[in-house]
């Protein structure tokens, strides 16, 4: 808490995993497999998995954010120091991200086929559009730690905006 | 275009004064950008849902529902699942709502971990405590409208703890549900829904807008290490475009997340319900209503008498008043924990033990009432669901207490300080 450590954010991935982990086993809450009926969640697991998803996502953009911004802020510029190799994990990441565009519109495409019944099939265009969001992220992050010059500000504390 | 646009609406100025607003960086930041950002999605998926679903149970049927007659809400359900990406985006939905929840009660608990709710900020923490209430409510009045056979029961729970509000109850269900929530009522769907996709989530947008226009007023507590870095200032990154690619890059690492398990785990198939029924399936609330339905099967169904009409009875007791207590416990905390200097800084967890193992104590005691959801399932006692419920929790935060003290205690942060002032001094020399 003193600083943006990673310390936290690692017990956080740590945490989600073992929340994960916890609906996967839990015995009593697990999914519902009855006969003839629609697997479902029950609401124990969507708790447990919500909060997973939560911890999920922090510690991961934590960890970015340390990654990114550093543990410690100090006013002043600093330039970037861009290379090759984030330019090519640039060019590689986009032409995936056009591929699994590509992919997704066919997937939905697919789904819209009265000759094979409509079939939908969610999890897979939930994959590939999760997918193309990771990558988008991922091509920002490259972008802000290489190619972004950064700025800290120490600024008054009290301003004047809004009001 | 710059140069026009400026000479009319001068946005420069508005660069200068809006977009370099410094903002400080700290993980624990990030847990209020993801209950914003499920927000966002709710909206976002929840404008997709709206054009496609109907507001209404007239009998309807159709390939869909094979041939059968069901109502028109829960045809539509069918009819949105069927859409391509439908299943999904619905689904998204679902889990948004959770996550939202779940988000903003570990930003709460954060902000109150690290003494955030301080002067000046007592009314953003006030804010807050009423969003995470609406939240739950908006969340509340949307799990009904499938209007499927479990979605019905589930929601009758909540409905049951409403009405037996003293006095207002009949008062509340009408507002809400208008009359009695049954599968024969045909003006609970339509009335639940405007209730659901408009009125809530105006008051939502409304007091997020107040939540977040406070905390740009007010400014961020930042870590404590900017104290030494430059004090009395704020310390940041400028909104745009550092703090923006920050927010852009969490936005969809979360919905790329959010899409992964709305996918993996499609949220609430009203297929493996079907349509309401005479028969009420074996239901359980909602996780975030699981403590308050635990705390119900515990009180003896004997604590009830009458007063000026009305009747207080374990639906009262459980639902109503501890619920309560504890919110108006949670708007309480600045001013039983006032500080008179302005709070500038996160405070440390560990150095301030009262606090810290008071939150774990209460963490203890949503876990045990939750377990108490399940006192049917597993078997427990009575008895024994008292003394999980009641008397864990403060055995819990007694254990922290110490445990905190004999760590993080008043000797164990000389002798650091010690070795520090010795290390300063041969530097110094």
């Amino acid at each position: 808490m003193y600083r943006n450590d990673t310390v936290v954010p690692y017990f956080a991935l740590v945490f989600s995993a073992a929340l994960f982990l916890m609906a996967y086993l839990n015995n009593q809450m697990r999914v519902v497999h009855e006969a003839g009926a629609v697997p479902h969640l029950t609401v124990g697991n969507i708790g447990l998995i919500a909060f997973a998803v939560v911890l999920f996502t922090y510690g991961f953009i934590g960890l970015l954010s340390n990654w990114l911004e550093g543990s410690e802020l100090h006013p002043g510029k600093h330039q970037p120091e861009p290379s090759s190799l984030p330019m090519v994990a640039g060019v590689v990441l986009s032409i995936l991200l056009v591929v699994l565009s590509g992919f997704f519109v066919r997937s939905l495409v697919f789904a819209n086929n009265p000759e094979i019944g409509y079939y939908n099939a969610s999890t897979l265009q939930a994959g590939v559009f999760g997918a193309m969001m990771l990558i988008l992220a991922v091509l920002i992050a490259i972008y802000k730690k290489f190619f972004m010059e950064e700025e800290i500000l120490a600024e008054d504390e009290k301003g004047d905006f809004p009001w | 275009m710059y140069q026009w646009l400026d000479d009319r609406l001068a946005i420069g100025k508005l660069y200068a004064k809006a977009f370099r607003k410094a903002f400080p960086v700290h993980h624990s930041f990030f847990l209020g950008e993801i209950t914003l950002f499920s927000f966002v999605t709710l909206v976002l998926t929840g404008i997709f849902l709206t054009l496609n679903y109907e507001p209404s149970i007239r009998p309807v049927s159709g390939s869909l529902s094979g041939g059968q007659e069901v109502p028109a809400a829960y045809y539509s359900i069918l009819y949105i699942d069927s859409l391509p990406f439908g299943a999904v985006i619905r689904s998204l939905h679902h889990w948004a709502a959770h996550i939202m929840i779940a988000a903003a009660f570990l930003h709460m608990l954060r902000i109150h971990l690290t003494g955030a709710y301080k002067n000046p900020r007592e009314l953003n923490w006030i804010v807050g405590v009423f969003l995470l209430v609406l939240s739950i409510v908006t969340a509340f009045t949307g799990y009904a409208l499938p209007f499927d056979n479990y979605a019905l029961t589930a929601t009758k729970i909540g409905y049951e703890i409403g009405a037996a509000a003293p006095w207002v109850g009949k008062l509340l269900s009408d507002i809400l549900f208008a009359g009695e929530l049954s599968p024969t009522n045909t003006q609970t769907i339509p009335r639940l829904f405007p209730i659901h996709v408009l009125w809530l989530p105006l008051a939502l947008i409304g007091l997020i807008g107040a939540h977040l226009a406070i905390m740009i007023k007010q400014k961020h507590t930042q870590p404590k290490y900017a104290e030494k870095v430059a004090p009395g200032k704020i310390v940041g990154v400028p909104l745009f475009p550092q703090q923006a690619a920050m927010m852009g890059i969490l936005f969809l690492v979360y919905i790329a997340v959010t899409t992964f398990i709305a996918g993996a785990f499609l949220a609430h198939p009203v297929q493996a319900f079907g349509p309401p029924t005479a028969n009420t399936p074996p239901v359980k609330p909602d996780w975030y209503f699981m403590w308050i339905y635990g705390i119900l099967q515990i009180i003896p169904a004997n604590w009830r008498f009458e007063f000026l009409g009305a009747t207080f009875g374990p639906q009262f007791w459980g639902g109503i008043l501890v619920p309560t207590i504890i919110i108006l416990g949670a708007l309480a905390i600045p001013f039983l924990d006032y500080s008179k200097e302005k709070q500038r800084y996160l405070e440390l967890p560990s150095q301030h033990p009262f606090r810290t193992s008071f939150v774990i104590g209460m963490l203890m005691f949503y876990i045990m009432s939750t377990l108490a959801g399940y006192k049917v399932d597993l078997g427990l006692s009575n008895a024994l669901l008292w003394v999980l419920v009641f008397i864990v929790p403060v055995i819990t935060g007694v254990v922290a207490f110490v445990i905190l003290k004999a760590v993080y205690g008043k000797d164990w942060n000389q002798e650091v300080e010690v070795k520090f002032i010795g290390k300063g001094s041969a530097a110094d020399d």
